[in-house]
């Protein structure tokens, strides 16, 4: 269970995040709002990249902003990037293998736990491959599996479906879904696409200039006038 | 992880130029060439450790002749002082360089692109300083070494005790070290590396200690530079001050850049355009100062034109002439 409590980020005279508390408990979440509403600096702060004025953010109980953001994806923070980070030269296995690296396990459980994720995401095929020879949606997929090894607890994308044609946005989605079954991981969704976010997320959260104007199961959330104001209103500009 | 100990083609390239100066090139050698290619062998092993961390972090470092001038100075100190074998002194020289090189990195990591590579010049003008000012030890009383006159004896290695011993002391010494590189490429801390220089927030999200990595390839730089600036004492007997000018290590990058700093084939163009280019010039009677002009040519060539550097452009003609082996790289 993730609570963020209060928390307050300001860049200069931007204030990105006004006070924002909110409490996910569903095992897939989603946040949505318009360009600039916050997310990415919601999901800033979870890893540490950013640091709020003022807030306190558990996970599972344990205060996360004290941890460096290293130590935090030891606790079992997973995140993607909206540019997904694949590291050209090594393999698809190597680029997963990095996530637990760290850990004391054997080499042979490391070696079975990447096949495995690899596995999952349909990638095992090409685990040899190098990250410079894949399509976007192989390194995505590679993103995932990344995400998956190592005993996550909270697995964080960021519009994970941004640039991906349908086909590709409704595989991810179901391989989204996927992931609390498999790992036991909560998981957190910031996209614009709402049909995604309407599938796949239990709750959802709606960021709007930095403050909270909804939250709650995503059906009524979405039927909500203030957020069709706030949120499609921008989009249809 | 399978692949630990997979020799890849250029992989069985260099052990094959490595056997070549090994088994060969000392007795095809005069004592002018000896004593070029000896030096050669020493600056290839320091320029490895620039190349490696502009190719693996993109960091530039200009302090890698001043590290050479540390391990040199504690080499020849330890020599003095003590009765330890070569080997020992070697060992020594390039440990504490090594953790040279991490203090090195204290300030330097908060620094990024041109920054650091400025911070990095100002350490290397600040050692240019104190080896002028107090010279290389040679026998003399004190902590500082140094007696006016002939010097005392620097102890080779038992086994290498001729010029052409040494040559393939150096070369072996060389081969370790490009080993260490490839071993670490292939292990965890080229795993992280990678990650790094794609972005430190990736690598800080994918549990990546960033600060030790980034240090941890400072302390690599230095233990090179270290145990290169412990052979070229053993070499010399004795080391010079103007031999290791922050110049230099401004040249010794830049020359890796031309080289290709992603190979090992690029750390060997670095190498004999610095050392052996001036002799060959030498020999022919021309200003040894020549050599500025063509390195200068060579770095717009690179800037220019190729990326990879000289040895880049080669393997990519190789690469062409041999279609089957791009298939299998692939
Ligand atoms: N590092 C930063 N420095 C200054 N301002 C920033 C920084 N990061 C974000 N901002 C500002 O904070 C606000 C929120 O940005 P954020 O990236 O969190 O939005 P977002 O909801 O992710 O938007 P998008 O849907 O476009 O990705 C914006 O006004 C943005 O300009
Ligand atoms: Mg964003």
């Amino acid at each position: 269970m993730l609570e963020i409590e209060d928390v307050t980020v300001r860049f200069g005279g931007v204030v990105a995040l006004s006070a924002v508390s909110v409490r996910f408990d569903k095992p897939v979440n989603g946040i949505i709002g318009p360009n600039g509403a916050g997310k990415t600096t919601l999901m800033n702060v979870l890893s540490g990249f950013v640091r709020p004025a003022s807030g306190r953010v558990s996970g599972d109980g344990e205060a996360l902003l004290p941890l460096a953001p290293h130590r935090r994806a030891h606790w079992g923070l997973r995140r993607s990037f909206q540019k997904e980070e694949i590291a050209d030269d090594l393999t698809v296995f190597e680029n997963v293998l990095v996530q637990i690296d760290h850990s004391r396990s054997p080499a042979r459980s490391k070696t079975a736990e990447v096949e495995a994720m690899l596995a999952l995401v349909g990638m095992a095929d090409r685990a040899g491959k190098i990250g410079a020879a894949l399509s976007g949606f192989e390194r995505r997929l590679t993103d995932v599996a990344k995400c998956l090894v190592g005993r996550p607890r909270l697995v964080m994308f960021d519009e994970p479906a941004g640039g991906m044609s349908v086909d590709e946005s409704r595989q991810l989605g179901a391989l989204i879904r996927q992931i609390h079954g498999a790992t036991g991981a909560q998981v957190l969704v910031i996209d614009h696409d709402v049909e995604l976010i309407r599938t796949i997320c239990e709750d959802t959260l709606v960021l709007d200039f930095g403050r909270r104007i909804a939250f709650g199961p995503t059906a009524e959330v979405l039927d909500d006038p203030r957020v069709k104001a706030a949120y499609l209103g921008t989009e249809e500009v | 992880m399978r692949q630990l100990f997979h020799v890849t083609p250029s992989g069985w390239a260099g052990l094959g130029t490595a056997a070549f100066g090994i088994l060969i090139l000392p007795s095809l050698s005069n004592s002018y060439w000896l004593s070029v290619f000896t030096s050669m062998g020493c600056f290839l092993l320091a320029i490895a450790g620039v190349a490696f961390m502009y190719a693996r972090l993109g960091m530039v470092s200009l302090t890698q002749v001043g590290l050479m001038g540390v391990g040199g100075w504690i080499a020849l100190r330890l020599n003095h002082a003590f009765d330890f074998p070569f080997e020992v002194n070697l060992a020594l020289a390039a440990t504490a360089t090594m953790i040279f090189g991490w203090i090195l990195a204290l300030p330097a990591l908060r620094m990024r692109g041109l920054y650091l590579a400025l911070v990095t010049l100002m350490a290397a003008g600040g050692l240019e300083i104190i080896f002028a000012t107090f010279q290389f030890p040679n026998g003399g009383a004190g902590f500082w070494g140094v007696q006016t006159g002939s010097g005392a004896a620097f102890r080779r290695p038992w086994i290498a005790q001729s010029a052409q011993a040494y040559l393939r002391y150096v070369i072996a010494c060389a081969l370790l070290g490009f080993l260490c590189i490839e071993l670490h490429r292939r292990l965890q801390p080229g795993r992280a590396w990678a990650l790094i220089r794609r972005s430190e927030a990736a690598a800080m999200a994918a549990g990546v200690n960033v600060t030790l990595y980034k240090t941890w390839a400072f302390g690599i730089a230095g233990l090179l530079g270290g145990a290169a600036g412990a052979l070229l004492a053993g070499s010399l007997g004795l080391l010079d001050d103007g031999t290791f000018r922050a110049s230099e290590s401004v040249m010794i990058f830049a020359l890796a850049v031309v080289g290709g700093a992603h190979s090992w084939q690029g750390a060997l163009v670095a190498a004999a355009l610095y050392k052996v280019l001036p002799a060959v010039l030498n020999i022919w009677g021309v200003d040894a100062n020549l050599s500025f002009v063509i390195f200068g040519a060579g770095l717009l060539h690179a800037v220019i034109t190729a990326p990879q550097g000289i040895a880049g452009q080669l393997l990519d003609g190789l690469r062409r002439l041999s279609p089957k082996r791009e298939a299998r790289d692939a």
